[in-house]
């Protein structure tokens, strides 16, 4: 009964040092293209940001309209996002060559689902990333618009208003990527609903006021108190 | 806007007038007896010049028939206008630079000695007015004749805070009214501001020919006169508009900042541009003075835009700023130099895009308020002679912090106190 046991735990080791051996190139090819795909994108991020510092590409990005994308990019620099994102890409591409190097077919099956997801993931990412302009442009238009308006809750609609176009473009970028449809759908309605509520009950209280002082002007005026003020600036 | 531009109906009936010696365009609305009054001044030019009036026709041609009469002289030809029919934006600036632009090129094919451009209605008018403005083209050779207007306390404030005195001190010539809209423009003038519109229009934008006859004319070294007009009727304010109205007025001299920095850096202080006819009396002005609405709304910029105008202004700036709007409101003054550095910030910010140039623009509409408030409280108090030296002392401030301008302008980055 001894030597079965032996005989069986021999058959065992070998069968998992020979399956090691087997996956160790795999996992050797794995840490070296990770190391490699370390390494180059290392030197990429090196030259794409010095290629993007020499153009002035962030002075440029603000000329051409997009200064807000400043206000999410590390150390509010577009230029270290796009570097880094160039980096990114580059370890992911180094990852996943070194997992089809294991040329099992699980692996290669993941992979050709990890690739398929690309333009999945990409297309979120212009989502968001068009949505956030849009968003702070809106704020921006309304915030302004509010207080030359002399509206004292100019800044809450304008938070509202950038809050309906990211919760907008989140739950666009959500069912681009295919995470719970259903759930996001329910969720956007809620959401959205929810914010448009808030701002429709935080204007009519606070317009009250004017509308009291509108009203007033009104009936002064009907009343043959109108007196023009002598201000004229153009 | 090239010849071809003019509009159909116009080009059709200037194939049979071949020559001029001066285009009058009259785009105000100055009803039947108006435009005969200022046809009897034309005729009253010395040596009967041939003149083609240009007139808009809101009313659809029932205007020109009834001017038959006036058609017959020999010196005075008209032509309608449709080029400044209204504008279906209801951007009347826009409306405006077309307007200007088909009477300089009219200008131009017909080769006319001068133009003129008649866009406001005066609180007295005389026969003799727009006359005025062509006069100084018959007696000598001028090539902007800008209109000088009676100075009120409260009107024209936009060009008594920024148009004027920033022209002045950007490009050394005292013209009152650098903008008009009343203005008279040689040949020469029209052809250059003409030629520069067509250049700017590989740029991003063009710019407002009313904005460009002072500069041009300015950094030509053209001969430039002021006429006395009287006092003009200034529309009434549409607050809802009003920064809209900012963003119009101040994009274009923005614009021309930008265009012509290599010649307001060399300009130092500025000199006297000749005015020709009588000065009319200052008269006081009637009204309700109702301040809390601008100081209202200088204080609710100062609390919400902070965010922008941190983009744009100087710490000091700011400071002086939120200083400002913690003030009682019966003591808000914003000083001369303080205002001056507001206006050169913001003309950097727009070359810089610092921001989007209209969201610039029209966040300083609290600014400009504030500014209003802190002028309305003065002139109250010393009363409506001091009206002109009191925009004296903003000039003189302009021309003090120019120094600050130009080394924001310079060095954006390096020089920001």
């Amino acid at each position: 009964m001894w030597d079965q046991v032996k005989q069986a735990l021999n058959q065992s080791t070998t069968k998992f040092l020979t399956e090691l051996a087997h996956l160790l190139p795999g996992v050797v090819a794995l840490i070296v293209a990770l190391l490699i795909s370390f390494v180059l994108a290392w030197i990429l991020a090196i030259v794409v940001r010095r290629l993007l510092t020499g153009i002035h590409f962030d002075e440029r990005l603000s000329h051409w309209g997009f200064a807000s994308l400043s206000e999410w990019s590390p150390m509010h620099s577009p230029t270290r996002l796009v570097s880094r994102t160039v980096a990114c890409i580059v370890i992911l591409s180094g990852f996943l060559i070194g997992v089809a190097a294991f040329d099992a077919e699980s692996t290669s099956l993941l992979v050709r689902s990890v690739f398929a997801y690309v333009p999945n993931i990409v297309g979120a990412i212009l989502v968001l990333l068009v949505g956030s302009i849009v968003a702070s442009f809106l704020a921006r238009s309304v915030l302004i618009g509010g207080v030359n308006l002399n509206l004292h809750y100019a800044r809450l609609l304008s938070l509202g208003v950038k809050w309906l176009v990211l919760v907008l473009s989140v739950a666009m970028a959500l069912e681009h990527l295919k995470i719970a449809p259903g759930i996001v759908d329910l969720a956007f309605g809620i959401l959205f609903g929810g914010i448009v509520l808030t701002l429709v009950l935080a204007v009519g209280l606070n317009s009250r006021e004017l509308v009291t002082k509108s009203l007033e002007r009104d009936t002064k005026e009907s009343s043959g108190e109108h007196v023009e003020e002598p201000f004229r600036h153009v | 806007m090239e010849v071809d531009s003019i509009p159909q109906q116009p080009q059709e009936k200037t194939a049979q007038i071949d020559s001029a010696d001066f285009v009058v365009g009259i785009f105000a609305d100055l009803g039947q007896d108006g435009v005969k009054m200022l046809c009897e001044g034309l005729r009253s030019l010395h040596g009967s010049p041939r003149i083609v009036v240009l007139q808009r026709d809101p009313v659809g041609g029932a205007g020109a028939a009834n001017l038959q009469s006036v058609q017959e002289e020999s010196s005075l030809s008209f032509l309608p206008w449709s080029a400044a029919g209204p504008d279906p934006l209801g951007a009347p600036t826009q409306s405006i630079s077309i307007a200007c632009q088909s009477l300089f090129a009219l200008t131009e094919k017909l080769g006319a000695r001068a133009c003129c451009f008649v866009a406001s209605e005066m609180e007295s008018a005389t026969p003799q007015w727009v006359c005025e403005l062509l006069q100084p083209f018959v007696e000598s050779d001028f090539d902007l004749a800008a209109p000088y207007y009676t100075a009120r306390m409260f009107q024209g404030l936009l060009n008594n805070s920024i148009v004027y005195p920033l022209t002045r001190c950007l490009y050394g010539k005292r013209i009152h009214n650098p903008f008009g809209p009343d203005v008279g423009v040689s040949r020469r003038l029209a052809q250059k501001v003409l030629s520069a519109n067509r250049n700017n229009n590989g740029g991003s934008s063009q710019t407002h020919p009313l904005a460009l006859l002072a500069t041009v004319a300015a950094c030509e070294n053209l001969q430039i006169c002021q006429v006395h007009v009287g006092a003009r009727v200034y529309p009434p304010t549409d607050w809802t508009n009003m920064s809209s109205l900012i963003a119009q007025v101040m994009g274009p001299i923005f614009l021309e900042m930008e265009r012509c920095a290599a010649c307001w850096q060399r300009t130092r202080g500025s000199v006297i541009v000749p005015a020709r006819g009588e000065r009319q009396p200052l008269s006081e002005e009637t009204g309700t003075l109702d301040l809390n609405r601008m100081d209202e709304t200088f204080r609710l910029g100062v609390r919400d835009l902070q965010e922008i105008w941190s983009l744009v202004l100087p710490p000091a700036t700011l400071f002086e700023l939120r200083k400002l709007s913690r003030s009682a409101p019966e003591q808000v003054h914003m000083p001369d130099e303080l205002w001056a550095r507001i206006v050169y910030d913001f003309a950097l910010a727009h070359r810089l895009r610092t921001i989007n140039r209209d969201h610039l623009l029209r966040s300083m509409t609290p600014l400009y308020l504030a500014w209003v408030v802190s002028y309305a409280r003065e002139i109250v108090a010393a009363g409506a002679a001091s009206v002109e030296q009191r925009i004296e002392r903003l000039a003189l401030a302009y021309e003090a912090a120019k120094p600050y301008l130009i080394s924001r302008w310079r060095w954006p980055d390096r020089f920001n106190p």
